[in-house]
């Protein structure tokens, strides 16, 4: 923390920036990805390979006419989906983009802030995000709304619950809840036989990988567990009153979400930065981080186009019968193994 | 003026401000959301002293799932039928009024009087860096000093978990759902009566029974659905 605030601002300010464009961009992404997975072409017309497409989209909802409901209670209304947007946001400021580097001398943190409680910090802030659901659909004045929220709320508290105890494994292994020390202790080498391969947790957590990653895919209301906002059920769900801007904001703090997810899943499980030549040269480990990014996006428009919705009874059963046990088992060996490696148990 | 001091200031009066708002707004659910951004500010009260870890976890508890919870029941209960402040008689307000303010100044005098004003506890930086942070110094009192107060706070928390379980087991409805004529749903934030109002049609054309048209007049009675089950009642063929 010795640098300068104008660096610390600099920094946030890249990120932030990164982020939003790469929000809209993640929009095409899915798109296209989703078309080819359905065996057409998705956006070709706006713009080279369809690259304007989401400022096209951006246009088109901001010229919609803002509908605020009459009965609905108008400032929570408002509130809400910025609420979303905002802490989508905001769980971004302790992913670490790489180490302390020197750039003309001058120490810079690649990252916006290292607290030493940073992977807490991203669950509660996700927690806080289900706020802006639930209270958009409680100000809607419209019964599908409200059910639609509070089902997504018991989903996300669920699934919370699980991606916490996933980490736990982790945090049993590494000693530490810094995502900095998390990504640092993944470039430390093991050595498998003939084989030296870098320490990800992906190789010593794979249970705690596979849980967490469809608790991610739960907690941001992603297909298949997109129950209460699919648009075939309950009209819209929770954002069904919500026209133009505010709705944007509910649907782009949702991507937002699933990035600031795979960034925490690169830094927890793949190793963030890690990859060859990352030593001598930092930008490198910009290049793989964003790799992993665009894998895990991929990984959830995949999902989106292969499997079919669960039913709400059917997603809180699996959360609190079938996972939950699982991440407990997962906690128990990993520290059933860790204490073994110490010599403390036998 | 140090920016942690304006900083202190600043949260302590968002603190208090939304602190009051919870007592004085009308809607239960304001109240809610008024406390959540109290518990937030609270948490950054925790950060300012040094203490993350706590800061993080009131958030994620809190916040995070007490307070969801408790806004899933005040969403789902009808305001017209919970006691209110405004619609109270004029004694009951100024009796709770002159207890609150008792209250309130009881706890200044004990906050004033207190003889270690200036006192500093165990747990200060340098021994919480000793021990390697705080989530470890957390860690350590409470699996040693504090390892009973632990489990049978677990205990507690158990015994609530059955016990909702319990309460909400559905029972069978049977013969007195089929001869109801009574709307399932869930509740509104503006209340029940004026959105289901005495309606000209029934809900289900299966129900009509022989010689009548419309619907009896005055409010539908609602009864609040507890399982999938009573949403089709027994006999009935689901469309």
């Amino acid at each position: 923390m010795d640098q300068p605030i104008w660096i610390t601002f600099l920094v946030t300010f890249l990120i932030l920036n990164v982020l939003l464009i790469g929000m809209a961009y993640v929009t095409w992404f899915e798109r296209k990805v989703l078309a080819r997975f359905q065996d057409r072409l998705g956006p070709t017309r706006t713009g080279p390979f369809g690259l304007l497409q989401p400022i096209a989209d951006a246009v088109k909802l901001l010229g919609k006419e803002d509908l605020v409901p009459a009965a609905a209670d108008r400032w929570v209304f408002l509130f809400a989906p910025v609420v979303t947007f905002m802490t989508a946001l905001i769980a971004a400021a302790v992913i670490p983009f790489g180490d302390t580097v020197s750039i003309f001398g001058q120490n810079v943190d690649l990252f916006a802030a290292d607290l030493n409680v940073a992977a807490l910090f991203v669950l509660a802030v996700g927690g806080v995000g289900i706020y802006g659901i639930i209270l958009g659909g409680w100000a809607s004045a419209n019964r599908f709304s409200l059910l639609g929220a509070l089902r997504s709320a018991a989903q996300v508290v669920s699934y919370e619950l699980i991606l916490g105890f996933s980490l736990v494994g982790i945090f049993i292994m590494t000693g530490t809840l810094s995502l900095r020390e998390i990504m640092l202790q993944q470039y430390e080498t093991l050595s498998i036989g003939p084989f030296e391969i870098s320490n990800w947790f992906i190789l010593s957590q794979p249970l705690a990988f596979v849980l967490f990653m469809i608790a991610a895919v739960a907690e941001t209301n992603r297909a298949p567990f997109d129950l209460p906002e699919a648009e075939s059920e309950l009209v819209a769900g929770f954002h069904t009153e919500y026209s133009s801007f505010r709705f944007s904001l509910y649907f782009l703090g949702e991507y937002i979400s699933m990035m600031v997810i795979s960034l925490f899943a690169s830094t927890l499980f793949l190793g963030g930065t890690s990859g060859p030549g990352v030593e001598k040269y930092w930008g490198l480990g910009i290049l793989w981080l964003v790799l992993k990014v665009v894998a895990f996006l991929f990984f959830y428009v995949w999902l989106r186009a292969t499997l079919p919705r669960f039913r709400f009874d059917q997603l809180m059963g699996l959360a609190w019968k079938v996972l939950l046990p699982l991440a407990l088992l997962n906690i128990l060996l990993t520290a059933f193994f860790r204490l073994l490696a110490n010599g403390q148990v036998f | 003026m140090p920016w942690d001091v304006i900083f202190f200031y600043t949260i302590a009066a968002i603190c208090l401000f939304t602190g009051l708002l919870v007592v004085v707004s009308e809607s239960p659910v304001h109240s809610a959301i008024f406390l959540v951004l109290c518990f937030v500010n609270v948490a950054g009260i925790f950060v300012m002293q040094g203490a993350e870890f706590l800061a993080v976890l009131q958030i994620i508890v809190y916040s995070g799932a007490v307070l969801v919870l408790l806004l899933f029941v005040l969403m789902l209960i009808d305001p017209d039928k919970l006691p209110s402040f405004y619609t109270a008689r004029p004694l009951q307000r100024y009796v709770s009024l002159l207890i609150g303010l008792v209250l309130l100044l009881e706890v200044g005098a004990a906050i004033i009087t207190r003889p270690a004003i200036e006192a500093i506890g165990p747990d200060t930086p340098e021994a919480i860096a000793a021990v390697g942070g705080n989530v470890q110094a957390i860690g350590r009192i409470i699996f040693t000093d504090y390892a009973l107060a632990l489990e049978m706070t677990s205990l507690v928390l158990t015994v609530g978990v059955v016990g909702a379980v319990v309460l909400g087991l559905p029972e069978r409805l049977g013969e007195k759902a089929r001869e109801s004529r009574s709307t399932i749903s869930l509740g509104h934030p503006r209340g029940s009566s004026d959105i289901l109002g005495p309606g000209p049609r029934f809900e289900t054309p299966i129900d009509v029974p022989a010689g009548r048209t419309t619907a009896p007049q005055g409010p539908r009675k609602v009864v609040m659905a507890k399982s999938p089950d009573d949403y089709t009642r027994a006999g009935e063929i689901s469309r």
